[in-house]
Order: structure tokens, then C-alpha cells, then sequence
């Protein structure tokens, strides 16, 4: 807390000191530093406080002897290949399926309603939490699931749930088709917000008319003329859904296998043991889960490098048809068999939040009932209203300072240091788990410095530091997705808007206010859905830092799905993704209806 | 990199001063404290005793009445500090909250002291206790020893253990509470010993547990009675049974009363090392634990010998569970879903009365029927504990004692409140006391009153560590 208000008082001074240029010029310089402080300082304390166990340096278990014992022991682990290939498997082969899906729905529907349809149908399960997602997924192919209801007893004359391997397949064949279900839409949702630029996209969608003019295939002229321009913007997103699939604890512990589960599950179950101990090996395991998702973002770089090596020729060989019709009607196929996966989930989880008794094979409940809801909706008042002040908080200070850092970055005319951008990403390429035990670590000392100094403690302070605790650690996670968002399409702004603009004697911020943001409409409240999206998803990072005091939509969820029943869990996982919709909703409507409004 | 310079500047002041000036300070300003106490009181005593020897004649009966009314005394002047000091104040209640009922409970027990003491109660909910144990373990870490964000926590067995191994648990007050004494702890074990270690005034009694079984009875009429029946049940219907991972709690249990059922018809010798510490030497080649089973004495090396019977039986049992054995469920509450999916026909839980308040919840079918095994019921307490670092440490007791008064334990017993078994003793309560436990009609699911005929003690809580690492080794990885 204490470098926010040093860093207040120092932007004051500073404000005074320089006094010829105006405080927006001076704002926008502060704010990559400002940016810096608030990631360093958590990323930092937070991996000081993992690295140190792991080498043995762990002064509340007595344990001084620094060494490489805690990975000995990681090593000795039964099953600690299969861990890490189950890890590695999942995580790569779930985000090269549904990037592949994604091209292939952009490439068949582009400059198509049906994208925007298919977009509208797919976001709903962007904002599902991902323990909810996983539920509902698991509960489509389980053996008693709605898969097999919708074929019992007729077809198979089963009277009791069979014997099956879904979910919680050895090979992890679950956590991939969740994963996948999850991440498709939020890479589709990058693309269409990076289409979405009134410049890019118009200049791609007349290139693609070209194309289509010079006897090119509709899916073909998307992959030559489209994919290139566009594939640079979705790198980093890509990356970002490589390392969470890697290491993401909510699907695999609820669709992944046990014997053994994927790295991330086990190391948090090492953290949360009884046995003290086994902290040390937790914290080697977050260091390996580290080199584990590094060595599969470098595979998919090397991937990428090769299949650019391979296939740049191509390009230019002015072939017109690969069989063009035929993937056209696959990807219609395969969007219907996912849109219909979905649906079937998202109708199970609305029955399951309404159903009485519902025995196998029966396809519907045998009574319906609102007790569950009656009894979720009674106690859901202070979570609720935890999760959106957090979320509007965390967002809204998320957008500021993305758009400020964009704009110092247009007004030295480089772009951040690689620096900004690696400490940027950090929240996402470590493990959470792993990563903000060391973190809960270092806000305590703060906090309890700050007491010091303070020398009073009362309660109520206690209660708000822990608020700012949670949206600081939702900032971590929150700030690299709206980064991600916005900064592509405001790199590809257009800079001679801006120049006519200061040519013709308009202060900066009054180019950043009236030129540049009007341009950023959509992309702005995307990333605004995106970062409440995110926010109201975290589960860990409002659990630790918020000392479990705080409890959210998300916390409760997670807690009464481990420890309550589908019903219960399928209510809170609707009133989940209702609050996120709304936002999306906002996100896809206002621009339509402002611009419409404009062109009258 | 000027901001990682101010930041290890931070860190550093923080570490090395800090930590040196609450150890310093705090540390013996207590110990100060806690000698000027016991100085004062012997001096009271030896001059109160030298008065009264010094009197003339003095029987021992009235010296020790003296002794006991001093003591009862200096009770109620505790007592009454902690009354005093303990209202008005917040406690954060960590406890387990995956359970509606329990957690409704909790409510009730915070609208009571809020009458009472004007304490506001929050129940902070756990998904599991071990959160609170790395919670108060991170606290302690950053040298915060007074201000900790654990007021109460909802404790027993290895967390216990734990907790009390690493000096995390606040000492000698819960056999200090005024209704404590409602357990008859002289005569009673259960209360101040958890999983044979004894508590030490570190936990208060909360209520009892034992593991009983329940079935669908469209799926099979006639459920397993001893661990015997249920090899032959599993053989019989294949994939319709199986036991949470451990180390959870609830699959543990289900090992620890296999294995207490294993050793039923063992030497008394072989028996009496279920109640010790698990021992291991590291020398003994793992991989042929029979065969050092055999040969080493059984104090220097328990842990094979008393284990190999539960691997042989697990041997033979696995491949006849739900996914062949292959794969777990994580908790008692997935196997209780399983079970209304109908994937299971068979299953436990360690809190009988959450069966029929599922079934009246739709979370399981009306066929389901609770019974208790014919060879013995696993049996445990579970208690409440405050960290040595609890901000609100006077409105815990407080709260710690209202949770062992009659009229709460009474209300927590009903079935449909939470069913919980009472700590207490029923013939040291007054009449009107022991009219709070009336009992009403039960429902068809519920287990009947009675049914546990007898009860199995928990092995020592070392054994679920050698439980799980063992079950870990043999079957955490499938071929």
C-alpha cells in the first residue's frame, strides 16, 4: 500500500515540478512505471516467496539447509512423468484444437451473419467459470449423463448408470474436450476483437473481397489473405491459453484423472497437505510446473516457425481450391455438434438447478422445484455485492491504466520495453497456486508494517486492506487480459488521425479523449467485459488474498461444488454466468446501436 | 531497475528488523507477565496455608477445600475477565463449509451469541481445514503473532496433530470453560484425547461422529455386514462400490476401520500398535515389506507389519470397485452424487444424519436406507481450537463455551437441524437439561437410534500418514 501512496505523492510533486506541460502529459509518462510497481512488487514477492522453499530456505518449518532436497523428492514422486505429460498433453493439444476450430468457423463465416451468430452462441461459455463448465461438461459424459439418458433405457437397456471411463479418463481425453469447449470461444472473441478495429478490419475485409473476385475459394483467400495479418494480433492470446491450459487446477481436478492427476493439481494438494513439509517439494513442483509451460510455449513458437518456413510459398502459388467445399460443410458440421454439446450442457445445468427427484435413465427431472434456488438466493446478497464492486474496481482500474500505458507508448514512438511485457504476462505463465501462497505471504508483512507504522488495528481497516489485497491480486490477472485486448487494436490505429489532429493544434489529451478513444469504442468495452469476466472467475487469487474473508460468487461456488450437490452447484453457476453476460451483452449492442445512431 | 532495489530494501527492513522486535518484545514482555502471575499466586497460596497451619489444627479434607475454593475462585475471576473482555467483538470462525445444514447451524449459533454476547460470529468457509492450518502456518511466517485472522477453527485429528506439532494452537483454556466440565472429562477420554492425542486444553469438544453406511435399496436388498460381506458384496456387484482418494478424510476412515476390522482377530501385541506412533526405519528395503515385516521387531518397525494385512485386502478389493479401482473420487460428497447417479449402489459417510436431510434436498433417491456395520464403527470427536495468534481470543471462548452449553449441543443433535452426536454427558445434566434431548420420528432414511452396536477408536494420527503414503505408493499411479 505504502509504494501506491509513495508513488501519489511522488506524481504530485512531480505534477508541480513540471509545470510547462499539462498533467495528462505527465500522467501518461508516470504510467508505465505506475504499471511496473503495481505487477514487480506481487510477481516478485510472490515468486521470492516459492524460489525460496524450493531450494530449502523455509524458516517456519525450521528448514535452513538450502539444497536441492525438495527436488529430490519431486523426482522420487511416484508417477511424476505421467504428471508431467498429462500437463503437457492437455494443455497443447486442447489449445491447438480449438485454435484450429476457430480458424476454420473464421475462415468458413467470414464477412458472414453467422459469425456474429455463432460468437453470440459461443460467449456464454467465455464467462462460465471454469469449475462450472467442468461440471456441466462432466455431467454430458458421464456414464449417468445426458448423453446416456438421451439413448436409456430404449437403445440400451440399462437401468443403472454402466460402467464408463468419462470423465476422469487416464488419458485426459475430459480435460481436453473442456478446455477446449472453454477456450474456443475466448480465441474467437480475440480475433473478432482485433476484426473489430474499424481500420483493420475494413482493410481486411476488402483484401478478402479481392481475393474472392480473383476466383479464390472463400476458406482459401481467408487463410492467404486474412490469417497472416491477422495471426500476429492472436499470438499472445494463444500463448496466454497455452500456459493456463498447462496449468490450470479447476478442469483436471474435476475431469482429470487421479492416479496420478496433472502437475498443477498435485502441487496443490501438496500446498494444502496437513503435512507442513511438503511445502518444500510444492514449491519445486510450481518451479517445474514454470519449465513445463515454458517448454510448451517454446514448442508452439517452433511449431509456428516451421509451419511459416513450410508454408509461405504457398501463399503466392496462386492455387485457388483445396477442396474448399468439403471443409466448408466439416466446420458446419463440427460448429453444430459443438453448439449442440453446449446447449445440452447449459440445458442440463438449468434442469439440475430446478430438479427434484431425477433418477437414471429418466431424460427429465421427475418433479421440479425452486428450493434450490430459494435457498442459494437467501444468502447470495453480500457475495454478490463483493463480486461486482471487486470487478468494477479491478476493470476499471485495469482500462485506465492499459490505455494511459498505450498512449506513452504512441507518445515516445516505441514500444514498451520488453521488460513491461515479460513482467506483464508472469500472472499467467506461473502456476496461481504456487504463485500467490508466496504472494499472500508478502501482503501479510506489508500489512502488518503498515500496522506498525500505524501503530492501530482495528477491524474495519483489517476488512479494507483485505479488499485491496483481492484487487490487486485480481489486477494481476485482470490487467494482462485487457492488455491483451487493447493493445493490438491500438497499435494498428491509425496514427494520421492523431497527427491531423495535433496539427491542427489539439492538445494531447484532447486527441487521446475525442480521436483515439471514439475509435476504441468496441475494443475498450470488450475488454471491459473481458476484464469483469475475468475478475468474477477468480477463484484462488479472492480466497488467499482476501484471507477467505471475502467471499464472492466465484468462492462459493467452487466451495459448495466441491462440498454440495449438482443442484446447488448448477444454481450458482447460473447466476455465474448471468452477471458476465450482461456485460458482453453491453459489449455487442453499444457499438451497433452508437454507430447506427451516428450514421442517421 | 530502481523498483526491484526499493522492493528488496523493503523486504529486508521488514525481515530482519521486524522479526527481531516482536520476538523481542512481545515475547518477553508475556513471559514477564506469566512469571509476575505465578510468583503472586505462590506467594497467596503459601501465606494463605501458612495462616492456616499456623491456626492450629487443619484436617486434610479442609485444606483441600480451601485449595478448591482458591481454585474455583481464581476460575471465576478468569472466567468473569474473559466475559468481560470477550463482548463486543468479531470472531472468524474457520470451519468446513461444504454442508447446508452445518453451515445453517453456524447461523443459529451466531444470531445466539450476538443475543448473548453481542459478538458478531462469520463463519469463514473452509473447503477443507487444512486452508486454516496454511493460514495461520503463512501468519506465523510473517512474524504476525498477535493480529492472526483465525479467531476459531473447526479442527481435529491430523490437522490437530499438525497444528499442535508446529506450536500454532493457543494452550490450556478449554478445560477452563465453565461448561466443559458438563463432558466429565475425569471420566471421560473421548474429550481430551483426539485420535489418542491428548488436547492439552488446546481444543474444546464439539460433537461426536462414527462411520455408518447407506444403500439403495432398489439396487441391492441385502447390504454388506462385516468387511468380509462387502469383498463378497463387491465381487457380487462389480463397479458399485468404492472409497474417496485418500488422504481425504472420509477415504481414509474407510481404510482406517478396514484396517482396525483387519487386526480384530490379532495378537494383543500386534493390536496395541494401532494406539502408537507409526514407525519406520529407513534402512528396511522398501520394496519387500513382507520380508522385513518378518524379521525386525515390531517396535523398531511397526509400520509394515501392521499395514501388509489392509494391502492384501485392498489387493483383492480394488478390482472389483467403481472404475475397476483405477480412479477415485475426491471426496464423501462426489461419492454421495455418484450414488444418486446411480453409478454406486453402496456407500458411507462419517455424519449419518446427512443422509436422510439429502434425501429431503433431492441430492439423493427416496430408496436409500442407512445402516452401521455389524463389525464395528469407526468413532472420533471433533473439536474446536484457537490459534496462538487469534485477534479475538476472549469472544472464542466465549463462543467456544455457548457451542458446548447443553441448549446448543441439544439443538445441533436434532435431526433435522444438523444430527451432530453431543459431547456431554447425559446423567451429570440437570433434568431440565437432559429435556432438551428429546428425540422425534425418524425419517425412513435416516439411521435408526441405537443401530452402532460397537464402537472402533481411532488408531494413532500417525497412522494416516503411513495410511496414505503407503496407499499412495501402491496404487496413486495406475499401470
Amino acid at each position: 500500500m505504502s509504494q501506491i501512496n509513495s508513488t501519489v505523492v511522488t506524481r504530485n510533486t512531480e505534477q508541480a515540478l513540471a509545470q510547462p506541460t499539462d498533467w495528462f502529459t505527465v500522467l501518461v509518462k508516470l504510467s508505465p512505471k505506475l504499471l511496473l510497481l503495481l505487477l514487480v512488487v506481487p510477481v516478485f514477492g510472490g515468486l521470492i516467496g516459492v524460489i525460496l522453499p524450493a531450494f530449502g530456505w523455509a524458516p517456519v518449518l525450521n528448514q535452513y539447509n538450502i539444497g536441492l532436497q525438495a527436488f529430490t523428492a519431486l523426482w522420487q514422486t511416484a508417477g511424476i512423468g505421467q504428471m508431467i505429460m498429462l500437463s503437457a498433453t492437455t494443455g497443447f493439444i486442447s489449445t491447438f484444437v480449438a485454435f484450429v476450430i476457430t480458424l476454420m468457423i473464421l475462415a468458413a463465416f467470414f464477412n458472414s451473419v453467422w459469425l456474429a451468430r455463432i460468437q453470440q452462441i459461443l460467449s456464454p461459455i467465455l464467462v462460465i467459470p471454469h469449475a462450472a463448465a467442468a461440471i456441466a461438461v462432466g455431467f454430458l459424459i458421464a456414464p449417468s449423463g445426458m448423453l446416456a439418458r438421451l439413448i436409456s433405457p430404449w437403445l440400451t437397456g440399462w437401468d443403472f448408470a454402466p460402467h464408463g471411463i468419462f470423465p476422469h479418463d487416464p488419458y485426459g481425453l475430459s480435460i481436453i474436450v473442456g478446455l477446449t469447449l472453454k477456450e474456443l470461444p475466448f480465441l474467437l472473441l480475440m480475433a473478432l476483437g482485433a476484426l473489430a478495429q474499424p481500420e483493420l478490419g475494413k482493410k481486411l475485409r476488402q483484401q478478402h473481397k479481392v481475393a474472392l473476385n480473383l476466383g479464390y475459394c472463400p476458406m482459401t483467400a481467408f487463410f492467404k489473405v486474412i490469417l497472416p495479418s491477422l495471426y500476429p494480433l492472436l499470438r499472445l492470446p494463444l500463448l496466454a491459453v497455452l500456459a493456463y491450459a498447462s496449468s490450470s487446477v479447476e478442469m483436471p481436478l474435476i475431469l482429470g484423472p487421479n492416479t496420478p492427476p496433472t502437475l498443477a493439481v498435485a502441487i496443490m494438494h501438496w500446498f494444502n497437505d496437513v503435512d507442513l513439509n511438503l511445502r518444500l517439494k510444492a514449491s519445486a513442483g510450481a518451479l517445474l510446473q514454470l519449465v513445463v509451460t515454458g517448454g510448451i510455449l517454446a514448442l508452439w513458437l517452433l511449431a509456428e516457425k516451421a509451419i511459416r518456413a513450410f508454408f509461405s510459398d504457398s501463399l503466392t502459388n496462386g492455387k485457388r481450391e483445396y477442396g474448399g467445399a468439403y471443409f466448408q460443410k466439416l466446420t458446419s458440421v463440427i460448429t453444430l455438434l459443438v453448439v449442440i454439446f453446449i446447449s445440452l450442457a447449459l440445458v442440463g445445468l438449468v434442469m439440475w438447478s430446478v430438479a427434484g427427484f431425477w433418477r437414471f435413465p429418466a431424460l427429465l427431472p421427475d418433479t421440479l422445484t425452486l428450493l434450490h434456488w430459494q435457498s442459494a438466493v437467501m444468502q447470495m446478497g453480500t457475495p454478490l455485492i463483493n463480486t461486482l464492486v471487486i470487478g468494477a474496481i479491478t476493470t476499471l482500474l485495469a482500462i485506465i491504466l492499459t490505455l494511459l500505458c498505450l498512449e506513452s507508448e504512441q507518445m515516445r514512438g516505441k514500444k514498451v520495453s520488453g521488460f513491461i511485457s515479460f513482467i506483464l504476462y508472469m500472472p499467467l505463465l506461473v502456476p496461481s497456486i504456487a504463485f500467490l501462497f508466496g504472494l499472500v505471504l508478502v501482503q501479510q508483512l506489508a500489512q502488518q508494517s503498515l500496522a506498525e507504522l500505524s501503530h492501530q488495528s482495528s477491524n474495519v481497516k483489517t476488512v479494507y486492506i483485505n479488499y485491496i489485497n483481492v484487487i490487486i491480486t485480481h489486477l494481476l490477472f485482470v490487467l494482462p487480459y485487457v492488455f491483451l485486448s487493447l493493445s493490438s487494436s491500438y497499435r494498428q490505429l491509425d496514427q494520421r488521425f492523431a497527427i491531423v489532429a495535433a496539427s491542427l493544434g489539439a492538445k494531447p489529451s484532447k486527441v487521446f479523449f475525442k480521436v483515439k478513444l471514439p475509435q476504441l469504442f468496441s475494443a475498450i468495452l470488450i475488454a471491459v467485459a473481458l476484464g469483469l469476466a475475468i475478475s468474477f472467475g477468480q477463484y484462488l487469487p479472492t480466497l488467499l488474498a482476501g484471507g477467505g474473508r471475502i467471499s464472492t460468487i466465484s468462492t462459493e461456488a467452487v466451495t459448495l461444488a466441491n462440498g454440495a450437490s449438482r443442484r446447488t452447484s448448477a444454481v450458482y453457476a447460473l447466476m455465474q454466468m448471468l452477471l458476465p453476460l450482461l456485460g458482453f451483452i453491453l459489449a455487442w449492442l453499444l457499438p451497433k446501436f452508437i454507430y447506427k445512431s451516428a450514421q442517421r | 531497475m530502481p523498483v526491484i532495489k526499493f522492493f528488496a530494501i523493503y523486504c529486508g527492513k521488514l525481515n530482519l528488523e521486524n522479526l527481531k522486535l516482536n520476538f523481542g518484545e512481545i515475547k518477553l514482555s508475556r513471559l514477564t507477565l506469566l512469571l509476575t502471575v505465578l510468583f503472586t499466586l505462590t506467594l497467596m497460596l503459601t501465606l494463605m496455608l501458612t495462616l492456616s497451619v499456623s491456626a492450629g489444627e487443619v484436617t486434610p479434607s479442609i485444606k483441600s477445600n480451601v485449595k478448591s475454593s482458591i481454585q474455583s475462585n481464581e476460575q471465576a475471576e478468569h472466567w468473569q475477565n474473559i466475559e468481560s473482555g470477550g463482548r463486543n467483538q468479531a470472531v472468524f470462525f474457520h470451519a468446513w463449509g461444504g454442508d447446508p445444514q452445518i453451515n445453517s447451524y453456524i447461523r443459529w449459533v451466531a444470531q445466539q451469541v450476538k443475543a448473548k454476547y453481542n459478538i458478531t460470529l462469520q463463519q469463514v468457509k473452509l473447503t477443507d481445514t487444512s486452508e486454516a492450518v496454511s493460514r495461520v502456518l503463512a501468519e506465523k511466517s510473517a512474524n504476525n503473532n498477535s493480529q492472526g485472522s483465525v479467531d476459531l477453527v473447526w479442527i481435529n485429528g491430523a490437522n490437530f496433530a499438525a497444528m499442535a506439532e508446529h506450536s500454532l494452537l493457543l494452550k490450556n483454556w478449554a478445560n477452563k470453560l465453565p461448561n466443559f466440565a458438563l463432558t466429565d472429562p475425569d471420566n471421560n477420554p473421548t474429550v481430551t484425547l483426539d485420535f489418542g492425542v491428548p488436547t492439552q486444553g488446546m481444543e474444546s469438544p464439539w460433537g461426536q461422529a462414527s462411520l455408518s453406511f447407506y444403500y439403495d435399496q432398489l439396487a441391492t436388498t441385502n447390504p454388506p455386514q462385516t468387511l468380509d460381506e462387502l469383498l463378497a458384496w463387491s465381487q457380487k456387484n462389480p463397479g458399485r462400490f468404492s472409497y474417496p482418494k485418500p488422504p481425504d478424510f472420509l477415504g481414509i476412515s474407510f481404510l482406517k476401520y478396514a484396517l482396525v476390522v483387519l487386526h480384530q482377530q490379532s495378537d494383543e501385541r500386534i493390536k496395541a500398535q494401532l494406539y502408537m506412533p507409526a514407525t519406520h526405519s529407513v534402512t528396511q528395503p522398501e520394496t519387500s515389506p513382507a520380508a522385513s515385516a518378518v524379521t525386525s521387531p515390531a517396535a523398531l518397525n511397526n509400520r509394515d507389519l501392521i499395514l501388509q494385512p489392509l494391502w492384501d485386502f485392498l489387493d483383492e478389493f480394488h478390482p472389483h470397485l467403481w472404475r475397476k479401482g483405477e480412479y477415485f473420487m475426491q471426496s464423501g460428497v462426489e461419492m454421495r452424487r455418484l450414488v444418486d447417479d446411480t453409478e454406486l449402489s453402496l456407500a458411507f459417510t462419517f455424519s449419518a444424519p446427512e443422509v436422510p436431510a439429502a434425501v429431503k434436498r433431492y441430492d439423493l433417491p427416496p430408496s436409500i436406507r442407512s445402516y452401521a456395520m455389524r463389525d464395528g464403527s469407526l468413532s472420533n470427536t471433533h473439536f474446536v481450537g484457537i490459534p496462538y495468534n487469534a485477534s479475538h481470543q476472549q469472544s472464542a471462548q466465549l463462543v467456544a463455551n455457548f457451542l458446548l452449553s447443553p441448549a446448543a449441543q441439544a439443538y445441533k443433535q436434532q435431526a433435522n437441524v444438523w444430527g451432530d452426536r453431543s459431547v456431554l454427558v447425559h446423567a451429570i445434566l440437570t433434568k431440565e437439561q437432559q429435556a432438551l434431548f428429546q428425540t422425534e420420528q425418524a425419517h425412513p432414511s435416516a439411521l435408526a437410534v441405537n443401530s452402532i452396536k460397537m464402537t472402533l477408536s481411532e488408531p494413532h494420527p500417525s497412522w494416516v500418514k503411513a495410511i496414505a503414503d503407503g496407499w499412495q505408493a501402491r496404487y496413486g499411479v495406475s499401470q
